[in-house]
């Protein structure tokens, strides 16, 4: 089984889309319920409108004698234009709910009742359904099993099929003890041999099915941007509810009266229905892109904060480099040769699993050294962030490698001295960019290991991007300030902190909050859990901890922590895209005001500002609510899909959307309402 | 009428009383007709007679409608997390 480019990635089984045009059409009726209407004010008025100028229809003299051609005609256009807007901006919405929907029932197709083995304490196996198991209950699973909960593997070893949520086909090897490769998902499948799994999430409460409440929006509350546009366009239609509902008085005086007809018509035509009718659907598509990214959001407030973010900190491994340093070179220092420290380093990698351990043994062998440690009787000891060594005990003598500063302590400890020519070693590693291990036996340093780090191609290209977006990156790494000096030249960040421990990681981003900004950061072990939940958006890795997962507010399902940089570009192009059409939708108003208000009052002297020469007043109202109609639909790809990403700083972004929907917003209504109006009349509409 | 009026209709139109009653909407939509009598006379009055009484309650009743959205307006202006 091969591995699928991350661009190609979709959660299997893939989400359908037949079908999803037909239940928007029927959601957008649903929406018309005034309690679920209530919820935009905008359009909510709109809707209240509709019903206005529907009795209008019904009988034109209902609010006061109105004279005139074609008068229930033109109320009935009205009606009929102003229930289209309604249903479009509910269609928008519905169209971007239809997505996460069509994902969800994706997923509960995966989620299905299984019979599961619970160990009973007696060691016994009973055969429940998986739906009676609770949390703290051991299950046994066995190849070509589906995995009954998420849960914790206790013992044995086997491959598991997790593309249910990841797309990737690739088996993913379950073990227990280590903190990565012993959690499992609940509706992933077993490949291979057998597990024990202690059960950490009750039925209901899994991944899985967090998965589907979010990508579904069941959990959707408004974030805060979207509230303070809420209000923002709440007041712009109070003002306009004001100005409209005191104009009849002022026409009258004028001698020349305006129906309730006309007055709704132009009330719509003013406030904001373009950004009001699409708000919700570009903050679902925001969610729905993030999905598609194979990062599931506990909240639309995580992706929004995404926009704003101000700070990146990042782990070099993974993130900056390559994940797998190899050993490059061994260089011996003091007395020693090259075949000795070769020996050395082999025998305190015999435990390694890591995939540098393995490039060590893979090098010494290659340079002649022999195995000689036996296994069954040496011990093995595990790297820890604490003493920042590993290495083999093997009848009573000590053999460790790990940073340089930590061997030297090591070797003081056991009275050794430390050779000259070691910080020389340690140097010169540091400046070619690479990791110095230094290798001791007791109290005697052998020489120093060469590992070497490959910078991600295209990683300062990308900082640059960040750069310019006034987003400011901090690399955390354990190297040594040397090593940690050039990597950060190299890859482009602009700050970097050496020799750091998980504790640092808490106080960078603390520091950061501190001075106003939002910070974003990576994680997947336990002790990344305090940090993840401390910035303002935490991405966990799928392959993490539970402990990481709940602590975060993403979980990148890939466990690819280059996703972060990807994932702030969306936030921003979310918030780009809102204040875009936001700009659209008011500079709109310029261009139907001149449409309407002229031709209306055009008896009262102000009809020289009819600069458009619309045909009559008829004929405006109507162009100026038909082109108000139609824009709506019209947007919704770009509500869904986005606005363009383009790395700038906020002050270029500012520019750019005025000019561009700011003078757009302008401009465009002008000529379509114009061509609406030719048509109008053309017709004999009007 | 004792044939309409038998006792499953009076239980039935008395269970959709209590419902009714037990929403904030029908007190509201009450409230508003109740004033209603006082406003469409003044509306009347002010037209001078230019207008007929359906007219001039029709008239009221808006008037109440513009002052609910009105309010419901800025009841999302102040407690917006609430829609």
């Amino acid at each position: 089984m091969t591995s699928i480019p991350r661009s190609q990635r979709k959660h299997t089984p893939k989400a359908k889309s037949k079908g999803m045009l037909a239940r928007a059409i029927k959601q957008s009726f649903v929406k018309l319920d005034p309690r679920i209407a209530i919820k935009n004010p905008v359009m909510f008025l709109v809707w209240i409108g509709t019903i206005i100028t529907a009795l209008m229809t019904i009988d034109p003299n209902i609010f006061g004698t109105v004279v005139g051609r074609d008068v229930r005609l033109f109320n009935g256009l009205i009606c009929g234009i102003l229930f289209a807007t309604v249903l479009f901006a509910n269609f928008a919405e519905a169209f971007a709910e239809g997505r996460g929907k069509a994902q969800a029932d994706a997923l509960r197709a995966t989620k299905s009742d299984t019979s599961a083995r619970k160990v009973l304490a007696d060691g016994s196996i009973s055969e429940i359904s998986s739906t009676s198991l609770r949390k703290g209950d051991i299950v046994k699973v066995i190849a070509g099993d589906m995995i009954p909960a998420d849960g914790e593997v206790t013992s044995g070893e086997a491959a598991v099929d997790e593309s249910a949520i990841t797309g990737e086909s690739a088996p993913v090897l379950k073990q227990p003890g280590t903190d990565i490769a012993s959690s499992v998902t609940g509706g992933t499948r077993i490949l291979s041999d057998e597990l024990l799994i202690r059960v950490t999430a009750d039925p209901g409460k899994g991944f899985i099915d967090r998965m589907i409440s979010l990508v579904e929006g069941a959990d959707r509350s408004k974030t805060p941007n979207e509230i303070a546009l809420t209000v923002l366009l709440a007041v712009l239609t109070q003002v306009f509810l004001i100005v409209i509902a005191t104009l009849s008085p002022v026409a009258n005086y004028a001698k020349t009266p305006v129906s309730i007809a006309v007055l709704v018509a132009l009330l719509v035509a003013l406030i904001p229905t373009t950004i009001g009718g699409l708000l919700s659907a570009i903050g679902i598509a925001g969610m729905d892109r993030v999905a598609q990214f194979n990062v599931i959001a506990t909240s639309g407030r995580a992706v929004e904060a995404c926009g704003d973010i101000n700070t990146l900190v990042l782990d070099k491994t993974g993130t900056i480099t390559l994940g797998n340093r190899l050993a490059e070179e061994f260089i011996p220092i003091g007395s020693h040769d090259l075949a000795s420290v070769a020996q050395i380093a082999l025998n305190s990698s015999v435990f390694d699993e890591t995939p540098e351990g393995k490039s060590i043994v893979l090098l010494a062998h290659k340079l002649g050294a022999v195995d000689q440690v036996d296994q069954t009787t040496a011990a093995g000891i595990e790297f820890s962030a604490r003493t920042r060594m590993s290495g083999t005990d093997v009848d009573g003598i000590e053999i460790r490698k790990g940073a340089v500063d930590a061997v030297k302590g090591f070797v003081r400890s056991r009275r050794g001295q430390i050779p000259l020519d070691l910080d020389q070693a340690y140097e010169r590693v540091s400046r070619l960019g690479g990791t110095p291990l230094a290798v001791c036996q007791g109290d005697d340093i052998y020489g120093v290991i060469y590992l070497k780090d490959i910078i991600k191609p295209g990683i300062r290209e990308r900082f640059d991007q960040m750069r310019q977006m006034g987003i400011r990156t901090v690399m955390l790494t354990g190297d040594n300030r040397i090593t940690a000096s050039v990597i950060a030249a190299e890859a482009g960040v602009d700050d970097f902190i050496a020799e750091a421990t998980p504790e640092d990681k808490i106080e960078v981003i603390r520091a950061e909050q501190a001075l106003g900004k939002l910070v974003a950061m990576t994680g997947d072990g336990t002790n990344d859990a305090p940090a993840l939940a401390q910035a303002n958006v935490g991405v966990a890795m799928n392959s993490g901890t539970q402990a990481a997962k709940e602590a975060a507010n993403m979980v990148d399902l890939d466990s690819d922590p280059t996703k972060l940089i990807d994932i702030v570009t969306i936030g921003k192009q979310l918030l780009i895209t809102r204040g875009a059409l936001t700009t659209f939708s008011i500079a709109n108003d310029v261009a139907k005001y001149f449409a309407i208000l002229p031709a209306i009052f055009a008896s009262a002297g102000i009809g020289s500002l009819n600069v458009m020469g619309l045909a009559s007043a008829q004929s405006a109202i109507l162009s100026a609510l038909i082109y108000n109609a139609l824009i709506i639909p019209a947007l919704i790809p770009l509500a869904l899909k986005g606005v363009k990403f383009r790395p700038l700083s906020a002050e270029q972004l500012l520019q750019r959307n005025i000019f561009i929907y700011g003078l757009g917003g302008v401009i465009a209504p002008f000529i379509a309402i114009k061509a609406i109006d030719l048509l109008v009349a053309a017709v004999g509409l009007a | 009428m004792k044939h309409i009026l038998s006792p499953t209709v009076i239980e039935d139109l008395s269970a959709i009383a209590t419902k009714l009653h037990d929403r904030k909407s029908t007190r509201y939509l009450l409230w508003s007709f109740a004033i209603n009598l006082i406003l469409a006379p003044v509306v009347y009055a002010a037209t001078g007679g230019t207008i007929s009484r359906e007219q001039s309650y029709a008239l009221g009743i808006l008037g109440i409608v513009t002052v609910a959205l009105s309010l419901y307006l800025f009841l999302v202006i102040f407690q917006p997390e609430k829609f």
